[in-house]
């Protein structure tokens, strides 16, 4: 995952100065790093060809989006021009178009100041980006530049600098990206209706307002009567053009195709998000071309059938999983591949089962302990810990039999239901230090056979375990494991809920051969 | 070298710098009488002349031109009495605080007058500033007009700016019109009682504009006159083409499916933009299917739209989610959303069977899209898992998305469609 890097975003220096021809290319391309920005075109542009061949190096640089690309190149140039608002899901290619559109536009913008709103945290913070973008390079020291607080002094500083540079009578370009985050700002309401009707404040006819959203309009109709902008739809792209995106570039398209013929329709319907695919798609081509010893080999049918087959079951785990990380696991299966490694991986793979047999990171012995006991906990009511948790240290199994009515049987299922949607209970610390002695007592008669090399534990048993245990519990707080929720309002203690899921407490408890289905209540 | 610019792309440029012109846009109501331009005027120009105070409202609904007849009225007052008059601005949503409100009267006060402005003032000395240049202006015969856009917004809260500059205007020696503009057709019933009995009840009520109103107002706008900078018969063809277009019935019933949503100006404007944009620069006039084509944008229905854009997996959760609002669970979260999905997959054995960390991607892609979100408040107590979620698309769209979607597997209909007839 570490090579879908993307490579930067048009930084301000870069959109502010719209004559520098190689620029690097607009920000968030789809595509990895290897494949060509806009060089081809940008050597064109200085030629002064006419419309069409700008339209066309526009298509070029992005492709499936034809309507888009031509609805932007006709609503943002010449100005004057009504404001424009282009929304669409994320990762739509939005803002690269915009940028590159306002590149190609005709005639050249004065200056383009880009205000990216996911990247600053406060409403000063954006009059400070705008301002400082649209000051004259001449001002040395932005010390000197005074940040407004209020919103009507920055509407003030805004038209002086704006009427300062647009003297000459070119078109200026004010983008807000990302409006949406605006609304969970503090104050964030009043600050959208501002941004929302600053044509109307402004009154420059020179100056061109570009909102990018990924939220729909209807996010931001208010009382505050906006210009209503202009919109813009950036649909998802379909199969076919993900398809082109992902092949343009490629150094072998034909075995990259028949890879994609393969690969891509499945994760398609799981995901239409573009940079999502390649994340899954890369390794998946590296585990594709393991068998052919040549990258630059062009396959014929009887290759593509082998390595069809070589990559189905990869496929398979590939479509349950958000993202791989490589574990050590799956490392030494790597280097083991050519020697017996096949039988365990058509084990592995064999099942679609989420439920992995091993846990995939390390704990401590008392960690888990302390995390099964949390779970313990959050997952069973109060009232059965007697019952489960007696002086024998295990549960009775003579009550679990007893025949079960219909009456109560329904109230099971209710209770079944109430779990479901209310979540994990909370539970208080003195409980959890109980469950934990109780659990621990038991696993000491079990932990005799462990194959515990460490002799401190055998010899120390039970306050070996019980040593650092209100560290072991700070730190699965800080683990995200367990969370700290509301004190009680009567006693004024601590509770704490489990956050773990049931199979990675199975997981956690295999590795420790804890009987855990003996403690965990069913309906 | 600069490519000569063709005169279709000049009348484009021409046109569309008519459109985002206001002055431009309501510069027929110039000549028509009786319109609230011609009212306003009077009463301005009369209290400027005979120098006594007034105040008026401008009332009625979002993007009818009200500011725009401020503005020619100001500017026909500039070229009229050129020294007599000075405008002071103020908007109710910049301005909303009383201090801040102050400040920047004192702020302009002191930029028409060529005086040194102290941003360390305070409010109390503004006041007093104000007042002193009401009275000095009054007795130089010089009228100031203040402007007060979104007047209902001033009105919140304690009204103190409103009742010191209504106050100031009762005094002898001054002379100041207060102009304010609302979109609330009650804005005078906000005042408070000594505001209110300050306050002269004119008032000036805006509509917006019939269809002949409309028809008359593209007219305007589009056809070019001949002093436009064209060559001649460039503009003949152009404006009997355009003719042509406006008396055939499908721009007739463009106009009219567009009133019927929102039959306010600035509607019209944004209607007629788009079609300029699109004119096919190559053939250099416009044509039908440019205001056809502008039309079909500006009535997207954007959640349709986002529901075209599910994959199959997430169009699943929104099924699950739809029969388990059918079967009348009141609240329901992802927990249950789950159990449901499997209980489909094992009822149906789809291909379609994924884990849960995967649909739980998929369930995040949807909040993202804001076609579900969570039923509560209570924001970061829960994990994610069980904060109860509601659709926030009907079954109407649900239905109509699942028939447009060509790749939607036949199971997945037939899932919908089976509890409708349970």
């Amino acid at each position: 995952m570490s090579q879908l890097v993307t490579p930067r975003r048009a930084t301000r220096s870069s959109t502010a100065d719209p004559v520098s021809p190689n620029s690097p290319s607009g920000s968030r391309p789809k595509s990895t790093p290897r494949r060509q920005p806009v060089p081809t075109a940008a050597a064109k542009e200085e030629e002064g060809e006419h419309e069409r061949s700008t339209v066309d190096a526009l298509l070029e640089a992005l492709p499936g989006r034809r309507a888009q690309a031509t609805d932007l190149l006709r609503l943002l140039a010449p100005a004057p021009a009504l404001p424009l608002l282009l929304h669409g899901g994320a990762a739509t290619g939005k803002t690269r178009a915009l940028l590159l559109a306002l590149r190609h536009v005709r005639p050249r913008p004065r200056r383009v100041a880009y205000a990216a709103l996911r990247s600053l945290p406060s409403p000063r913070a954006l009059f400070a980006s705008l301002l400082t973008q649209l000051s004259p390079p001449s001002s040395s020291s932005s010390s000197r530049l005074r940040i407004p607080d209020k919103p009507s002094d920055f509407v003030a500083a805004l038209r002086d600098a704006l009427a300062g540079l647009s003297a000459q009578g070119e078109a200026m370009y004010l983008v807000f990206d990302n409006l949406e985050v605006v609304r969970s700002w503090d104050k964030g309401g009043q600050l959208l209706a501002l941004l929302l009707r600053l044509y109307d404040l402004l009154r420059l006819p020179q100056v061109v307002l570009v909102y990018v959203s990924s939220a729909t309009p209807d996010a931001y109709y208010s009382m505050t009567g906006s210009v209503e902008p202009n919109h813009i739809y950036f649909p998802d792209y379909t199969v076919d053009e993900v398809r082109d995106i992902l092949m343009r570039g490629h150094p072998n398209p034909k075995l990259y195709s028949s890879f994609l013929s393969v690969a891509l329709k499945p994760l398609f319907r799981v995901t239409r998000r573009v940079d999502e695919l390649v994340a899954a798609l890369e390794p998946l081509f590296r585990r594709y071309c393991e068998p052919l010893g040549d990258l630059k080999a062009v396959p014929d049918e009887s290759i593509k059938r082998r390595l069809f087959e070589h990559i189905q079951p990869h496929l398979a785990v590939a479509l349950n999983e958000t993202f791989s990380v490589p574990t050590r696991t799956s490392v030494d299966e790597c280097k083991d591949r050519s020697s017996g490694g096949k039988a365990s991986s058509k084990r592995r793979f064999g099942s679609r089962d989420d439920l992995l047999t091993e846990l995939e990171f390390h704990m401590s012995v008392s960690a888990k302990y302390l995390l099964l006991s949390a779970f313990l906990a959050s997952r069973n009511p109060a009232t059965l810990d007697a019952a489960l948790f007696d002086s024998t240290g295990g549960s009775d199994n003579h009550r679990r039999k007893r025949k079960s009515s219909q009456a109560s049987m329904n109230m099971k299922d209710t209770m079944a239901e109430e779990m479901l949607l209310k979540g994990p209970g909370t539970f208080p610390l003195e409980r959890l230090l109980a469950i934990f002695q109780c659990i621990t007592s038991v696993s000491e008669d079990y932990l005799g056979d462990v194959e515990c090399p460490d002799s401190m534990m055998n010899g120390s048993g039970m306050t070996g375990l019980m040593s650092d245990v209100l560290l072991q519990l700070s730190t699965l707080c800080n683990s995200n494991f367990l969370s700290k929720s509301r004190s009680c309002p009567l006693e004024g203690s601590a509770r704490y809920r489990s956050n773990i899921d049931e199979d990675l407490a199975l997981k956690v408890a295999r590795s420790v051969s804890f009987p855990s289905l003996k403690y965990i209540y069913r309906r | 070298m600069v490519a000569a610019v063709s005169v279709p792309s000049q009348a484009q440029t021409v046109l569309r710098g008519r459109l985002c012109d206001p002055a431009f846009v309501h510069s027929a109501l110039r000549s028509s009488p009786d319109t609230n331009y011609s009212k306003l005027k009077y009463l301005v120009a009369s209290s400027v002349s005979e120098a006594c105070n007034n105040s008026v409202l401008l009332l009625g609904p979002r993007g009818c031109g009200k500011a725009a007849v401020v503005d020619m009225v100001l500017d026909d007052l500039r070229k009229e009495h050129p020294d007599a008059i000075s405008v002071i601005r103020l908007n109710g949503m910049l301005h909303n605080d009383d201090n801040c409100a102050m400040k920047e009267i004192a702020r302009q006060l002191c930029l028409e007058h060529q005086l040194s402005f102290s941003k360390m003032a305070s409010s109390d000395d503004n006041t007093e500033f104000m007042i002193d240049m009401l009275r000095e202006c009054g007795l130089a015969h010089k009228t100031i007009l203040f402007v007060l856009e979104e007047f209902d917004l001033f009105a919140q809260g304690k009204q103190r700016l409103l009742y010191s500059l209504l106050d100031a205007m009762q005094s002898l020696t001054s002379q100041a019109v207060v102009i304010g503009v609302s979109c609330r057709l009650d804005a005078d019933q906000l005042l408070e009682k000594r505001v209110r009995s300050r306050f002269s009840h004119r008032k000036l009520l805006f509509i917006s504009p019939s269809l002949d109103d409309i028809q008359l107002l593209v007219e305007h706008l589009l056809i070019l006159a001949k002093d436009s900078g064209l060559p001649a018969k460039y503009i003949t063809d152009y404006n009997s083409r355009l003719t042509s277009i406006f008396s055939d019935k499908k721009f007739k019933g463009c106009l009219n499916s567009l009133m019927d949503a929102d039959a306010t100006t600035s509607n019209i404007l944004r209607f007629l933009f788009r079609a300029v944009s699109y004119m096919d620069v190559e053939s250099g006039f416009p044509s039908i299917e440019s205001f056809l084509k502008a039309l079909s944008s500006m009535q997207r229905q954007p959640k349709m739209d986002s529901l075209q854009d599910l994959s199959i997996l997430e169009l699943y959760i929104l099924v699950c989610m739809h029969r388990l609002e059918d079967k009348e669970q009141s609240s329901y979260n992802f927990t249950s959303i789950m159990k449901e999905y499997r209980s489909i997959q094992d009822a149906y054995k789809t291909s379609d069977k994924y884990a849960s960390t995967v649909c739980f991607r998929a369930f995040e892609h949807l909040l993202d899209r804001e076609l579900i979100s969570f039923g509560d408040n209570r924001g970061r107590n829960q994990a994610l898992e069980y904060r109860p979620v509601k659709l926030l698309i009907s079954s109407r769209e649900l239905a109509q998305s699942l028939k447009l979607n060509t790749t939607c597997p036949v199971v997945l209909q037939k899932l919908f469609d089976r509890e409708r007839y349970m």
